[in-house]
């Protein structure tokens, strides 16, 4: 044991500044975050353990939950059309295409810029005077205080979300597209397939495992949507937009350290069990 | 080709190339507004070539507003935790790829595990010992670059990126070093590093967008524009409702510009990069 010891401590030297940051800036404030969600703390007086009150108090919490179900909304809103758009524009470019290659730039660029610069960007456009009611009005259509309005506040955000992650979706579905050997495809046409009986037995099997990629990244990161909101409209108007990472954060700003943690794990909970389901329903058979 | 299929080439084409102006018309139109004048910006019909053309609004980035110094903040942020994880992060990575030590399997599963925790779990505790940093020593710690930089110095996602590239390289070119009586730092540095070098330029790439857009957590652990970064000038800039679009536009286009610069120098790596490990190979 001791030779195996000594035999390992250039592993273990190497390792050793990861598992520093890691253990300090990772797992110590999980743990203590852990703690905090069972004890109300507001960050001078030490923590009182009070169980799991915050978790009971989150139950009949209406904004946490209002928040809770904009979220939700967002999400299967996101992840209903955004991949599918991502899909539908992966499938136009799979083919011999002049401009291809600057198309898929063109569909990729907001992916990489920063959601706050999106979302400011979005924020001007969707000004009362800006660039989407003044092209509405030249359609002849009328305009919209689209962000001040509490029922078209979270579509608008939504739309903007989409706009700015679907070439992702495409570049990855693309890349996917083109990794499906052309054998299959010839096969299944000798065989007398049609263009759907090729998309339908051929195509999405193929994709299947970028598709379960896709959403899993997806859900998880649109769970836990933050810039855009703190940029567009501040969870508002009427917390029509306020989602539950927005309360999280709000909560810690009003100094209910206790609260917010409880919040920080109930997130950590569904997005583990929707990991989990996924994984378990879609997953490789 | 049949009139049929030539009609629906040229459908597919004009679908996509209406899709891409509406991906490229919203940057046009912050490009477009950036040099207007205040009095232009919400002109009617839309002005959509700025005249008169005004540099006035740049000006204003670098006199009233701190944009010069959020601008070098996140140079000096984004550079150092690149920096950091290339390095350090590709040592950790070829020792769980490449050494035998007792527990590497054990260990590295416990760091694929902080994969699946999102980062606000850690947040409020995180922001405490920031604060209690701070007290010991005015240079880490809240509000300061060690602060912004600490908890993404070397992230667990790219020693697995960088693990896959490695388990690539043949144990026997590694072992014939040993028996020359290499060490092993010198192994890491005359073979490890260069060998892993595309795989390095990856995982820099990746650690730039994200240290380069970063917001929540500089957001947080900053309180005063001498560190703060430019994605959080913005958002502090762009959130007032009474705002100067012109100034705002501006804003936008410094804090994407650099990105975008790297961008079209190295296009078809970032595009390999970041759907790297997102495809298995279906062949």
């Amino acid at each position: 044991m001791r030779r195996r010891l000594r035999a390992g401590v250039p592993g273990y030297v190497l390792i050793a500044p990861a598992v520093l940051v890691t253990v300090v800036f990772f797992l110590v404030p999980m743990v203590v975050s852990g703690y905090w969600s069972l004890t109300k703390y507001n960050g001078i007086r030490p923590p009182q353990f009070i169980g799991v009150d915050n978790y009971l108090a989150l139950l009949s919490d209406d904004i946490f939950l209002r928040s809770l179900q904009n979220t939700v909304f967002f999400v299967v809103f996101g992840m209903a059309i955004g991949p599918l758009l991502g899909l539908a524009t992966a499938l136009l470019l799979n083919n011999q295409l002049r401009l291809r290659g600057f198309l898929r730039s063109a569909y990729f660029l907001p992916t990489m810029v920063s959601l706050v610069a999106v979302a400011t960007v979005w924020k001007f456009l969707y000004q009362d005077d800006g660039l989407i009611n003044a092209v509405l009005g030249f359609f002849g259509l009328p305009g919209h205080s689209w962000l001040l309005d509490p029922t078209t506040a979270l579509p608008a955000v939504i739309v903007t979300s989409i706009w700015q992650g679907f070439g992702f979706e495409t570049v990855v579905f693309l890349a996917a597209l083109q990794a499906i050997p052309r054998v299959y495809y010839e096969a299944a046409r000798v065989d007398g397939a049609g263009p759907w009986a090729l998309f339908r037995h051929v195509t999405l099997p193929g994709l299947r495992p970028t598709i379960v990629f896709v959403y899993i990244i997806g859900i998880i990161g649109s769970f836990q949507t933050y810039d855009q909101m703190f940029v567009m409209t501040q969870g508002g108007p009427l917390n029509s937009t306020r989602t539950v990472v927005y309360d999280l954060i709000d909560e810690f700003t009003r100094l209910h350290l206790g609260y917010a943690s409880a919040i920080a794990y109930v997130l950590l909970a569904i997005l583990a069990v929707l990991s989990f389901l996924q994984l378990r329903w879609f997953g490789e058979r | 080709m049949s009139v049929q299929g030539r009609l629906r080439g040229w459908g597919r084409y004009a679908l996509l190339l209406v899709g891409a102006l509406l991906m490229v018309a919203p940057f046009y139109w912050t490009l477009s507004t950036s040099f207007k004048p205040p009095g232009d910006v919400f002109a009617s019909p839309p002005k959509i070539i700025p005249d008169p053309f005004t540099l006035q609004n740049y000006q204003d980035l670098w006199t009233f507003l701190p944009f010069a110094q959020y601008l070098l903040n996140s140079t000096i942020v984004t550079a150092t935790i690149v920096g950091l994880n290339v390095v350090f992060g590709t040592a950790a990575a070829y020792a769980f790829a490449k050494l035998r030590f007792p527990g590497r399997d054990l260990i590295f599963f416990l760091f694929l595990l902080t994969l699946m925790v999102p980062f606000q779990v850690n947040l409020i505790p995180l922001k405490s010992i920031m604060v209690s940093l701070h007290e010991i020593s005015p240079f880490i710690g809240a509000d300061t670059y060690f602060g912004i930089i600490a908890p993404g110095a070397i992230q667990v996602f790219g020693i697995f990126l960088m693990r896959q590239f490695l388990l690539g390289i043949p144990d026997e070119i590694l072992e014939s070093a040993r028996l020359d009586g290499a060490s092993e730092w010198r192994i890491l540095r005359s073979i490890v590093f260069p060998l892993a070098a595309p795989g390095m330029a990856t995982l820099a790439i990746f650690t730039f967008i994200g240290a380069w857009n970063d917001f929540l957590w500089p957001l947080i652990v900053t309180s005063s524009d001498s560190v703060r970064t430019l994605p959080v000038g913005l958002a502090l800039l762009a959130r007032k409702n009474t705002v100067n679009w012109g100034d705002t536009m501006a804003g936008t286009v410094v804090t994407v510009v650099p990105l975008l610069i790297v961008f079209l120098i190295l296009q078809r790596r970032f595009i390999e990069g970041l759907t790297a490990g997102s495809v298995k190979d279906a062949g």
